[in-house]
């Protein structure tokens, strides 16, 4: 059963607003895709397992430094910077 | 105000973050050095751009691995990587590559002193976040930390006391640096404690609900939050309250802890196994030749100096402290017949030149090993007094020149029993004074005496000796 | 011979400049954009550049790729260093790379001549191409009909001859989906066999990029220039099967042709009816019809939108307004700035799935979704080896119906979902599949099946889609759009 509460939890992980007017309309339409997803709780219980899909192991890079990028280029996309810092400016 | 009816136990588990010196960061080649202009040491992978990718550092898994071997842990078979979901400015991709299913150490234990052992749960690798700076309520980002390898070593909760806190943390540091995977400043963060504790009457078996004290970056602050907290906790439940189960930040100006809580953490890590990156299979065999590199660890070391060498447990503790001391003392040692002599000499005369723990664990001296030992050799083979060698390091220390240079023939080989009785004759002769004193009770007056023989022999003489000569003539 | 032997052929014989060449897909792009609208960034500066420089090659006599000179495209989650890329996300504004994703690279190198970039679903979540920020590709066969999802834009911008070919990602049915709607080719390779580094992920473990184009020897050129192991992608291999284009036109007979029942059920009867024409038409050419049974593919629908949204949850969180894209213009504190940006950045769709994401990693539900879907996925992993001792490869529709109107698509979310019944098992097992044209159906709009091959198989499929290509040539029309060879 997924509950408003439930929505409204996992709005919060995802951080994501959800007008409360569009609570309820969004608890029932998971509600259905989980109803949709229960189905695989009907799937007969198997111990084949799952690692990766062509499991793989053991790929790793050499401890060898590569040149970093300018700062410049860094911070390119940045909505806004300061000092060569992300910049996060308190609108309060 | 009468004394408290039910005596409280402490309890505390650690979960402390290593920063491995590794060049490179845990999944991209920027590297990790300290400092830095800020967003210097980035590239797309570090900032989380979109369609990047992780590739793991091969040496972090090796660099965990002697970490593991350091604490008697077991080097996991498998281990994977998984992802720590949380959405905070400085981590770029809003989540943390960690280990929680498989992680690589399991177990493991650090001995106190007093015998007990402190069991640890296991040691996952993970990388760090980047660094916020707050100031007038903006937030500023530098993501230059963001992917350095760090090791996560997590206790059983078995810490009993503040003593065992700053020990566990003192052992684990030393542990740590000595098998070189991380220097461990914590001042610089490269070393950080999450303390979890809680309180239980005495004999109690059933554990108290426990606060966790994040990010503690020194062993005072250490000691002053948990000192701080077992008083809140138990001032708590006395008065009838509750512990309850949170997040605690320490305030270094105030010693108090506060909650971190707020209304927009959502705790729920939703942890899964990361599908860009692979399986972590450890070849026996690669952990069989990194045990087999594995220095002799300083608790070994310590039992072996205490009875092989018969040095003084607190001695052995100073000379193991940081792997080059122990390492300078095992050269110096070479062939002598007394190690406590070179140990002497070490805590005695070098460490005064070296003062500060930074430079104890450089211990980057004038007098190499070799240096000191064809010194102690000399004193060994009776060519040259104790005090004689006394001054002579002093001037090897200043100079950095070996012992021949400030000893010459002359002064070689000893002073004999006819030599010593005649000079000790001549001293009371010469000092009827100081005969007189001692003769009066004043015990010290023998010290000009000896001084005068000392003097005479151009030190040569054993002082010892000649005390007890002068104590048969006059006494 | 596919559209590139001819463009080489045209570019070599100086038929054409590359020059020229470009300037008339971009002419033609220029009249039909604002129709089908394929493209959301055309980038003729840089074609027109590159294009000389292949021009000048020619010119002094080099000799030159295959793919050089070629026009082609990219879809919008392909990083491409320096020009705009945005998934069809409003959160991805103004978002210009700063690096080139593998499989741009290597086209690069070759001197392929990019026109720009393509629309989709935003973050490749969709089946229509409708959830786009600019709103839905259209059908080259039909303009009021859909091109499909999500590489919607480089089905039509291929279909409707404004690029040679292009490149899609394919995590649920992306590439074949769109492929099959719009009559054209569309090969989703080998989990591991094309580099993800630069492709933005949707889903990491079942995302895979390949090449969308006009004829079975194209996807194969275009698969063996980009399947290389790349070391910035950990599950990178590279084309372990070894290169498809020289074995095009093996033989076939013999081969076994597989058909799960489970894959015909409840799929559309024009559908069907074309796909099993196609059977016919293998048979005809000595291969082996053989059914089989897969009852494990019912689960397949939910296992992968469990898996898919759950790493699409993580894989989202990183858009918050801080490094790059779209920032709230107002808010109070930091936490209120990442939910505003979020929740006005992302559209329905994609804050549905990250929701669902969430869901099903929280406490209290790994274990009956996450740990589920995964451990199921051995299961059908298991259940295609086992088929695969019966078969060589697969034959299946690739969409259970043909395009669909444009604003029809279901506002239910779950029989929306249902489009991609066909398509998802291939990427929970992490096989090839290829999606050729079949037939038409009743108002001329085409129809695809799809060859699922074995592990790194795509060799083998290829060949027989080539062998069916070769032998029905008729369902492989071309459209009235863009530029004639």
């Amino acid at each position: 059963m997924v509950t408003r509460e439930d929505v409204e939890n996992i709005a919060l992980l995802s951080k994501l607003f959800v007008p409360e007017d569009e609570l309820d309309g969004l608890t029932k339409s998971m509600q259905e895709i989980i109803d949709f997803a229960d189905a695989i709780n009907n799937a007969p219980s198997s111990d084949v397992g799952f690692d990766n899909i062509n499991n793989l192991s053991n790929v790793f890079r050499e401890d060898e430094v590569v040149p970093s990028y300018p700062v410049a280029e860094i911070l390119k996309n940045a909505p806004e910077q300061a000092e060569d810092h992300f910049l996060v400016r308190n609108r309060e | 105000m009468g004394c408290k009816a039910v005596k409280y136990e402490l309890v505390s588990g650690f979960e402390t973050h290593i920063e491995l010196s590794t060049k490179t960061k845990i999944f991209c080649g920027c590297t990790t050095q300290f400092g830095g202009e800020p967003n210097t040491h980035c590239c797309p992978v570090c900032i989380g751009l979109p369609g990047t990718l992780p590739v793991l550092n091969r040496e972090v898994v090796r660099f965990a691995i002697k970490a593991g071997l350091a604490v008697h842990g077991k080097i996991a078979d498998v281990a994977k990587m998984d992802r720590k979901n949380y959405c905070y400015p400085d981590l770029a991709k809003a989540y943390q590559i960690s280990q929680l299913y498989e992680p690589l150490i399991i177990g493991g234990y650090i001995e106190l002193n007093s015998g007990r052992k402190i069991r640890l749960h296991h040691i996952h690798i993970e990388e760090d976040a980047g660094k916020l700076i707050h100031q007038h309520g903006d937030t500023y980002v530098d993501y230059n930390r963001g992917g350095v390898p760090l090791i996560e070593i997590v206790s059983e909760p078995d810490i009993r006391s503040i003593d065992e806190a700053k020990e566990y943390v003192e052992k684990l540091q030393q542990v740590m640096r000595w098998v070189g995977i991380s220097d461990c400043k914590m001042q610089e963060g490269s070393m950080r404690c999450d303390v979890n504790i809680s309180v239980r009457p005495e004999g109690a078996e059933k554990f108290g609900t426990r606060t966790e004290i994040k990010n503690m970056n020194s062993i005072t602050n250490i000691a002053r939050a948990m000192e701080y907290e077992y008083e809140r906790q138990v001032d708590l439940i006395e008065s009838g309250g509750k512990v309850v189960q949170e997040t605690l930040r320490f305030d270094d100006a105030t010693g108090t802890t506060s909650s971190m809580r707020s209304k927009e953490d959502a705790h729920d890590y939703r942890y899964f196994r990361d599908p860009d990156l692979v399986t972590i299979t450890v070849p026996r065999e690669e952990v069989e030749e990194l045990r087999a590199q594995m220095p002799e660890l300083p608790g070994e070391k310590l039992e072996r100096y205490v009875d092989e060498y018969e040095i003084p447990e607190k001695d052995a503790a100073l000379l193991t402290k940081y792997r080059n001391i122990s390492e300078y003392f095992d050269k110096a040692i070479d062939g002598v017949k007394s190690p406590k002599t070179v140990s002497n000499f070490i805590i005695g005369q070098i460490f005064r030149r070296v003062e500060t723990e930074a430079d104890k664990e450089v211990f980057d001296v004038a007098v190499s090993p070799a240096q000191l030992n064809e010194l102690v050799k000399l004193l060994d083979s009776g060519k040259i007094r104790n005090n004689l060698a006394k001054s002579t390091l002093e001037k090897m220390l200043d100079s950095g020149k070996g012992a021949l240079e400030f000893i010459s023939e002359s002064d070689m080989g000893g002073v004999d029993d006819n030599a010593l009785l005649e000079l000790c004759k001549a001293a009371v002769e010469g000092n009827p004074k100081a005969v007189e004193d001692f003769r009066n009770g004043k015990e010290k007056a023998i010290k000009a005496l000896v001084g005068n023989v000392m003097k005479n022999s151009r030190g040569k003489a054993d002082a010892m000796a000649a005390e007890a000569k002068i104590k048969e003539l006059i006494g | 011979m596919g559209s590139i032997a001819k463009i080489h052929e045209m570019l070599v014989k100086k038929e054409i400049s590359c020059t020229e060449l470009t300037k008339s897909y971009l002419d033609e792009i220029e009249k039909s954009n604002g129709t089908l609208n394929a493209y959301v960034c055309v980038t003729g500066d840089e074609a027109l550049k590159t294009a000389a420089a292949v021009d000048k090659k020619i010119a002094a006599g080099e000799e030159i790729g295959l793919l050089e000179g070629v026009p082609m495209t990219l879809k919008d989650n392909m990083s491409t260093k320096g020009i705009d890329t945005t998934c069809c996300s409003k959160i991805l504004t103004g978002y210009k790379p700063i690096y080139d994703a593998t499989v741009w690279e290597v086209l690069k190198a070759q001197n392929a001549v990019m026109l720009g970039k393509t629309n989709m679903d935003e973050f490749a979540m969709g089946s229509s191409c409708e959830n786009s920020c600019f709103g839905g590709a259209m059908n080259p066969f039909n303009e009021n009909h859909v091109a499909g999802g999500s590489s919607g834009g480089v089905a039509s911008a291929v279909g409707g001859n404004i690029a040679a070919y292009g490149l899609g990602s394919d995590t649920g049915g992306s590439i074949r989906q769109p492929a099959s709607f719009c009559g054209v080719v569309g090969l989703k390779p080998t989990y591991g066999a094309v580099s993800r580094y630069g492709l933005i992920a949707y889903a990491s473990s079942l995302d895979q990029i390949g090449p969308i184009t006009k004829s079975v020897e194209d996807a194969s050129i275009v698969f063996d220039a980009i399947a290389k192991q790349d070391k910035r992608d950990s599950t990178s291999l590279g084309a372990v099967g070894g290169e498809t284009y020289s074995k095009l036109n093996n033989d076939i007979k013999g081969m076994k042709i597989g058909i799960a029942r489970e894959y015909l059920d409840g799929v559309r009867d024009d559908v069907k009816e074309a796909v099993l024409a196609a059977a016919k038409v293998y048979e005809s050419l000595g291969a082996e019809i053989v059914y089989f049974d897969l009852p494990v593919l019912k689960f397949a629908l939910p296992v992968y939108y469990i898996i898919a949204c759950a790493e699409a949850s993580s894989n989202l969180g990183r858009y918050d307004g801080i490094r790059y894209g779209y920032k709230t213009a107002h808010y109070t504190g930091t936490h209120d700035m990442i939910c505003r940006t979020r929740s006005e950045g992302f559209g329905e769709e994609v804050k549905r799935r990250i929701l669902l994401g969430t869901y099903v990693l929280s406490a209290g539900y790994y274990d009956a979704y996450y740990k589920k879907a995964t451990d199921l996925r051995g299961t059908i992993i298991k259940a295609f080896n086992d088929a695969f001792e019966h078969c060589d490869v697969i034959l299946a529709p690739t969409v259970p119906m043909t395009a669909f109107e444009k604003g029809h698509a279901t506002s239910d979310p779950v029989e929306t979902y249902l489009t991609d019944i066909c398509t998802v098992p291939v990427n929970i097992a992490g096989l090839p599949g290829v999606s050729i044209p079949c037939g038409f159906n009743a108002n001329g709009m085409p129809i695809g099946m799809q060859l699922i091959g074995k592990s790194f198989g795509e060799a083998q499929i290829l060949n027989a889609a080539y062998r069916y290509q070769q032998a029905a040539p008729e369902q492989f029309k071309d459209t009235k759009w863009g530029v004639k060879l």
